[in-house]
């Protein structure tokens, strides 16, 4: 894929036209206070018949998963999902152009969004039993119900395996949960959460080796409390909360795959992978949309007679953002093919994408702040809000630092 | 039923524009659908929408163009007629209308639906040529329109507000004015649709006419943005000693 398509392209406009009208007008209330994106998200949704397209994408897959419980049954192997090359392209076109634009005026739209169809929906359809894709799919793919995905603690962050205190003991049929989550997105509105802890069997062997199991919670549960949103530094339009759980009582029935060893390591590295390929279109919204504010303002703004853009110095500054620009679209492009072809980022090489777009976020970010100069630290010119979202790009799914050990890990190997 | 829309693509309306000899310079920039004509489709549609009709739409315009159709049939049209050669860069109005014309001629439309004017040319005439030319009864700068009974009831907006209602028999042509209707979006799903729907590209020979037929009478000389005049003299003060130096200059020059 060396461009967009007519398609993606009218997709694009009809997108853009949508944002104007519904989202650029409310974005003081989205990104400079406490306005929930979710009710725009879902207006957005139903207006794209998203809404009907993740219901039936919903519906499809709980008929897959029936489908593979017979053939299990029957004592076969379940026929495993054929991928049609090319298939794909489009979808995965799609669903990066929606991000992308999103991310040009609300890049915490996007992860609020996508914490909820993409990590906490995605959990659900790669390891969720048929029982339980039934009883929580859909509405999440939808947006009716909002979805958390929680593994971060106080303590645990880069570490997050490791260090996790949060447990499951075993009690009858079921299993007791306690711990703290924190930087949990749409955890204080979140309907649906997925949990995931060590399960403590009482024996002892140490916290740090314990194997991890994951649960489905629902807003309401007793001993679950979700705290108001945090104040952060950027990204306000992406909710961000605490989960307190004491002795929260969760039925088998809420074990993820409803087996101890179904959704541990391996479920959550899936999920990384999807998170780091997504802030590659993310990226290229901010920045797209930084080149288009410092452009405009190169020829706007006039000091000692001409136009600032005339001055080298700043016409430097704009031929980096656009060399950033290129680079990220044709990582994103190179995404999509990838889908395309049937295949996924490997974790290494997703980390190297979602490390190259957050660190050339953050800079492009930078330089258009200083190209506005006084003007690009006031909170008026959209600049700055850019500016202080990108700074999360190189902390949230994998700080910089776990990036390139994921990286060297795979160069190193034998 | 069937319906024929034109539609035209015009500069997007953020683009920074810049005269070129008689024209803009077209590098470089967006184009969108002609806002007035966004308003005659969706007419087309919710027409659709309420019985059965076919939704043709039509441009004349460069490979540029056909995005503009993919985005009408995206939002629910059947099919599109592209038309274009080179030699039609800066056509008139009249040319125009005659290669709709002759298009739109054995097709037999039950009504054709478009824009009251283009928002770059501004001229408000092919709509009222193409209907000569398809023999065809017109009105122009609808804001509402009912079809009942072979025939349709159309609104229109007069100068200072007021309205008139004049009915017209099938088949006629509206032009429309913006605000008629809201403009839906087309669905990823339509969208993805679209890619199969049919987009007929056409020549001027393809539609049986000649360069020579088709040769613009109207030639644009120059476009330009007017340089500020001399003379002006800026009033300077508050609200009421402006309005104080206002009457002054006026009584002074004579003018009351």
């Amino acid at each position: 894929m060396i461009e967009w398509s007519e398609e993606h392209l009218a997709f694009r406009d009809a997108l853009r036209r949508f944002i104007d009208a519904e989202i650029v007008p409310n974005l003081e209330e989205l990104e400079h206070g406490d306005t929930p994106p979710y009710d725009v998200l879902r207006k957005l949704y139903s207006t794209f018949g998203l809404t009907e397209m993740q219901r039936s994408r919903g519906e499809a897959v709980v008929a897959a998963s029936r489908k593979a419980d017979e053939a299990r049954a029957r004592g076969e192997e379940p026929a495993r999902r054929q991928r049609q090359p090319g298939g794909n392209v489009d979808a995965m076109a799609m669903q990066l152009l929606l991000i992308k634009e999103l991310c040009r005026f609300c890049p915490g739209m996007v992860t609020a969004m996508g914490v909820s169809t993409g990590l906490t929906g995605g959990a659900l359809i790669s390891k969720g039993t048929t029982a339980q894709k039934e009883r929580w799919l859909t509405p999440i793919l939808t947006l009716e119900k909002i979805g958390a995905w929680a593994i971060t603690e106080p303590g645990s962050g880069s570490d997050a395996f490791g260090g996790m205190k949060a447990t499951a003991c075993r009690d009858g049929d079921g299993y007791v949960l306690n711990g703290n989550k924190t930087f949990i997105t749409n955890g204080p509105y979140a309907d649906t959460i997925v949990f995931i802890c060590k399960l403590d069997e009482g024996d002892d062997t140490p916290q740090r080796d314990r194997r991890m199991v994951s649960f489905v919670l629902d807003r309401g549960m007793p001993g679950l409390t979700q705290s108001k949103p945090m104040r952060k530094m950027g990204l306000h339009s992406s909710p961000t909360g605490e989960l307190f759980l004491q002795d929260v009582r969760a039925g088998r029935d809420r074990l993820i795959g409803e087996s101890e060893s179904a959704y541990g390591r391996g479920g959550a590295k899936e999920t990384f992978g999807m998170e780091r390929t997504g802030v590659v279109a993310m990226t290229l919204g901010m920045v797209e949309r930084c080149l288009e504010l410092c452009t405009a303002y190169a020829k706007e703004r006039v000091q000692w007679d001409k136009p600032i853009g005339e001055y080298q110095l700043i016409q430097l500054k704009l031929a980096k953002m656009e060399v950033a620009r290129m680079n990220l679209e044709n990582l994103l492009f190179r995404q999509i093919e990838l889908a395309g072809a049937g295949r996924s980022p490997t974790l290494a090489e997703a980390s190297a994408g979602k490390l190259y777009a957050a660190q050339t976020c953050m800079e492009v970010m930078l330089e258009g702040v200083q190209l506005f100069g006084g003007n690009g630290y006031m909170a008026e010119y959209q600049i700055e809000q850019l500016c202080r979202d990108a700074k999360v790009m190189q902390i949230y799914a994998g700080t910089d630092e776990i990036q390139i050990t994921h990286i060297a890990r795979e160069l190193l190997r034998d | 039923m069937k319906i024929l829309v034109c539609l035209k693509q015009v500069p997007h309306k953020d683009a920074r524009l810049e005269a070129s000899g008689g024209w803009i310079d077209e590098g470089g920039i967006k184009f969108e659908i002609n806002q007035y004509d966004t308003y005659a489709l969706e007419e087309a549609l919710r027409i659709k929408d309420a019985g059965e009709a076919e939704v043709v739409v039509a441009t004349i315009g460069p490979d540029r163009t056909s995005q503009a159709l993919r985005t009408a049939l995206g939002m629910g049209a059947d099919r599109a007629i592209q038309i274009w050669d080179d030699s039609l860069s800066g056509a008139d109005s009249l040319t125009i209308a005659k290669l709709l014309a002759a298009a739109a001629k054995d097709e037999s439309f039950d009504l054709v639906l478009m824009g009251l004017m283009s928002d770059d040319a501004n001229n408000s005439l092919t709509g009222p040529m193409l209907a000569e030319l398809l023999g065809l009864p017109h009105t122009t700068g609808a804001m509402k329109i009912e079809l009942s009974d072979g025939k349709a009831q159309v609104e229109r907006e007069l100068e200072g507000g007021s309205l008139q209602v004049v009915d017209l028999p099938l088949p006629c042509l509206i032009t429309v004015q913006t605000g008629l209707n809201e403009v839906r979006y087309a669905s990823l799903k339509g969208i993805m649709q679209a890619k199969k729907k049919p987009l007929d590209k056409k020549g001027i020979s393809d539609l049986g006419l000649d360069a020579a037929a088709v040769a613009s009478k109207v030639t644009v000389d120059k476009l330009y943005v007017p340089t500020k005049g001399e003379g002006a003299e800026i009033l300077e003060g508050s609200a009421g000693e402006v309005a104080q130096q206002l009457v002054g200059k006026i009584k002074e020059l004579g003018l009351l």
